[in-house]
């Protein structure tokens, strides 16, 4: 009774922090982590309540990337649905806002978001988008980021990187279209250790196959993780799929995302702190073979 | 209760019809000719050789009754095996799982069908005149949900409830033994696969050593995070090496021992696989899943490229039918969403859409006075040439009718007629009848949702089209089918599963 009161009270207290943070435009406060937890795990074969384009052109990117909107038929946002919707507009529905690029990097379970910050200000005409499937991680990357935006009006840093909550094992193909992504990031992902959770692993013979459509030829996927087994799990299941082919040791070690990587996710720090070892394998994405 | 029958499949110049477990033939006449029985007794092995593979017609007379082992602690206490899977080897008629899909091999030689509870697929050789003969029967290790053979009929692609497609060799070679894996990573024919499948079949004596080993232990995992998984993990291989072991003294029914190679998966339950040729003669995989995709993959030995998606639905996709006649290039869809899709496949275009729940509404209208659908689930799309042009069948699930749209020249989608039907329809099938004759529509129909019940009305429906409209003539002289011990709650529950694909909102 005791500790579920206690709980009520954390959650109440986590809540109302949240929605002060979420209350107010312009805060340049940062969020702190410890009102954003949630349970460790978000199963990636159940039905959450997410929300997901039914296909990438229907995707509004314009609240993400604010600065990049491009305002040509401005009407399009204000026009009400028609009453009795013909077949000809249910084909073409109301486009979103356009933004003047496409987003070309991401971040799949990005946590609480670190990652995103560092890489942002290195390509600044760069979209990033983090992917997590957990709500209130998710919401404290958003007010993460719209506390720097707003640090930083001058300097316009972080203008570039958006967070999404999605599931990215079944909804990558909703958001992005074939060949769209220039690099994609897998940090420190959860190791699933249990066999019979295998195809839970966001690194498999068959997932390898969406990662390969949205990436371009010569994109890069890039994984890093403390833990050994799946470090090799990982390679060997790249490595095992025609479309990637291993990044030599040299390239990878020349390629500024790979420093980033290392240190600045939050797991990598809380590695850094254990002196734990990190392992690293990048993948090119190969063109696809004659048909 | 007799059960009515829910499947249909015209096979050369035999059709056969499903009731429950056992597969009913019928000339094109409709006139009767053989059954095949759900064995009761399957051999110890998953993998049955065609030695005891067991003749059709199968022995009259219901099998003898007999009561399933109980999984639970009883029989380990008995000293059985406390694996479910070994119980579930003896089983009684009245359990025996369903036929859930029936697919014929274009030459008409071969019978495919798909068992439900027992994940297993069957291959029949059929001698063309209504006789089967098992040649195997392969339980897989998801349940397959849909299949579809390849143009030149030697393969089988099966997509199964875990969002993974299987090809599998239609006949099994005799002589060479095919190396098993219970781990679908190592499966694919990736040319560079750092490790083939293991060399060695493996006996219920081969344990999978892997599964002991922890993956890390404490001074490789750093975080709290990963930690916590594996001690997680730890706490759980201490029961799972208890299984284990149980296992292994008892039949290793989990190991899958015959060819099957994984070609492809989603993370999603998958609902329809269909195969796409183009001009070029080049094929292509589709699949659909419970998560509105439509995927576009390479045909084999290319099929863990996806050349794209059929993006555009916002519920399930249940059906698949690529048009027939010249029009290859065109896909029709349907599932949970109030209208039925035509797209451009190859290009991934979404070309048209064609209403369904309008014409359910006003069929119920018909039927109730009054039009309470609001959602619909499509539970078939069957395309076939029809009256010089390209017609397609729907099915919708616990809907009285049938409802006929025509694909016109422009790829429009066209509603053309609703025909109704004594009871909700469970399946359509055209019959090819020789000569001059136009075409018949054989209907299997659920007369146990009709206000007359069982007894008065058939549950195969035959539909000729005449002058004046549709002529319905009830199949006479369908074999007495076994008298089956279910709950009527039990049999909607299998006839009507199409609807349950549909999320509940009320997830977080
Ligand atoms: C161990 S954390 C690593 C976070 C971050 N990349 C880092 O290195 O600090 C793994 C993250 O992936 C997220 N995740 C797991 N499965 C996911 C999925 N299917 N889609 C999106 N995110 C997922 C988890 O919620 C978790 O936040």
């Amino acid at each position: 009774m005791g500790g579920d009161k206690i709980k009520k009270d954390k959650r109440q207290k986590r809540e109302d922090y949240r929605a002060a943070m979420r209350s107010q435009e312009g805060i340049s406060e940062l969020p702190r982590k410890k009102f954003y937890r949630q349970r460790a795990h978000a199963n990636p074969f159940s039905d959450h309540q997410l929300i997901y384009p039914p296909h990438p052109d229907q995707m509004d990117w314009s609240s993400l990337y604010p600065d990049y909107v491009v305002d040509d038929e401005p009407q399009d946002q204000h026009t009400p649905a028609p009453e009795t919707p013909s077949d000809q507009q249910d084909l073409a529905p109301l486009r979103p806002k356009r933004i003047s690029k496409d987003v070309e990097v991401a971040d799949i379970g990005c946590g609480f978001g670190g990652l995103l910050i560092a890489l942002g200000p290195t390509m600044p005409e760069t979209l990033i988008l983090g992917l997590e499937i957990r709500v209130s991680v998710t919401q404290f990357v958003e007010d993460r980021i719209k506390a720097l935006r707003a640090q930083d009006q001058d300097t316009k840093l972080y203008r570039n990187v958006g967070v999404l909550r999605a599931n990215t094992m079944k909804f990558l193909p909703n958001f992005f279209r074939k060949g769209q992504l220039a690099k994609v990031f897998i940090c420190f992902p959860d190791p699933h250790f249990k066999t019979r959770k295998h195809k839970q692993r966001i690194v498999s013979t068959t997932l390898n196959a969406e990662y390969a459509y949205v990436l371009r030829p010569g994109g890069v996927v890039y994984t890093i993780t403390d833990v050994p087994d799946l470090h090799e799990w990982m390679v060997q299941h790249l490595d095992a799929h025609p479309s990637f082919e291993r990044v030599s040791e040299a390239e990878q070690e020349a390629d500024p995302c790979v420093a980033i990587m290392r240190t600045e996710t939050e797991e990598g720090k809380k590695v850094e702190r254990h002196k734990g070892q990190k392992y690293v394998a990048l993948f090119k994405r190969l063109e696809d073979p004659a048909w | 209760m007799a059960l009515p029958y829910h499947l249909l499949k015209v096979c050369g110049s035999t059709v056969f019809a499903a009731q429950g477990s056992d597969i009913h033939s019928f000339s094109s006449a409709l006139e009767y000719i053989s059954t095949w029985k759900y064995p009761v007794h399957i051999a110890d092995e998953a993998n049955v050789p065609s030695t005891e593979a067991q003749d059709s017609p199968a022995p009259e007379g219901p099998p003898a009754k007999r009561r399933k082992m109980d999984g639970g602690k009883e029989s380990a206490s008995n000293g059985q095996p406390k694996s479910k899977k070994a119980a579930q080897y003896i089983v009684p008629a009245n359990e025996r799982p369903f036929v859930q899909g029936l697919y014929a091999t274009t030459d008409g030689c071969h019978l495919v069908a798909i068992t439900g509870s027992d994940k297993t697929i069957w291959v029949f050789e059929h001698d063309g005149r209504g006789n089967l003969k098992l040649l195997s029967q392969r339980a897989m290790p998801k349940r397959p949900c849909s299949l579809t053979l390849t143009p030149d009929n030697h393969t089988i692609l099966s997509a199964d409830k875990f969002g993974d497609v299987y090809a599998l060799p239609l006949l099994q070679s005799t002589t060479t033994t095919t190396p098993p894996t219970s781990d679908p990573i190592v499966v694919a024919p990736l040319p560079k696969s750092r490790s083939a499948t293991p060399s060695t079949p493996a006996a219920p004596s081969t344990p999978t050593p892997l599964l002991l080993k922890p993956q890390g232990n404490e001074l490789t995992v750093h975080t709290k995070r990963n930690l916590k998984a594996l001690e997680n993990q730890k706490i759980s291989m201490d029961r799972n090496s208890k299984a284990q072991q149980d296992q292994l003294n008892g039949a290793a029914h989990d190991v899958v021992v015959f060819e099957h190679t994984l070609l492809l998966g989603h993370v999603s339950m998958l609902t329809a696989i269909c195969i796409g040729t183009t001009s070029g003669s080049r094929e292509y995989i589709i699949t659909a899943d419970r998560d509105e995709h439509i995927r576009v993959s390479r045909g084999m030995p290319q099929a863990h490229v996806i050349e794209g998606f059929c993006l555009g639905h916002e519920d399930f996709v249940s059906r698949l039918c690529v048009a027939p006649g010249g029009k290859a290039r065109i896909l029709i869809s349907g599932g949970g969403d109030d209208d039925l899709f035509v797209w451009d496949w190859a290009r991934g275009q979404l070309l048209g859409k064609a209403g369904v729940l309008e014409h359910v509404r006003r069929a119920v209208v018909a039927v109730e006075g009054e039009a309470s659908t609001t959602k619909v689930a499509v539970s078939r799309v069957f395309g076939c040439r029809w009256e010089g042009a390209t017609g397609v069948f729907v099915v919708v699930e616990r809907v009285p009718a049938l409802f006929r749209y025509e694909l016109l020249e422009d790829n429009t989608l066209c509603h053309r007629e609703t025909i109704p039907l004594p009871g909700n329809v469970l399946d359509v099938e055209m019959i090819e009848a020789s000569g001059v004759a136009p075409p018949r529509l054989l209907v299997a129909v659920d007369p146990g949702a009709s206000a007359e019940g069982l007894s008065s009305s058939s549950s195969l429906i035959l539909l000729d089209k005449e002058e004046a409209g549709w002529r319905q003539s009830n199949v006479e002289n369908l074999p007495a089918g076994a008298d089956v011990n279910i709950s009527t709650k039990e049999l909607q529950k299998i006839l009507y599963s199409t609807e349950t694909l549909r999320k509940s909102s009320d997830f977080d």
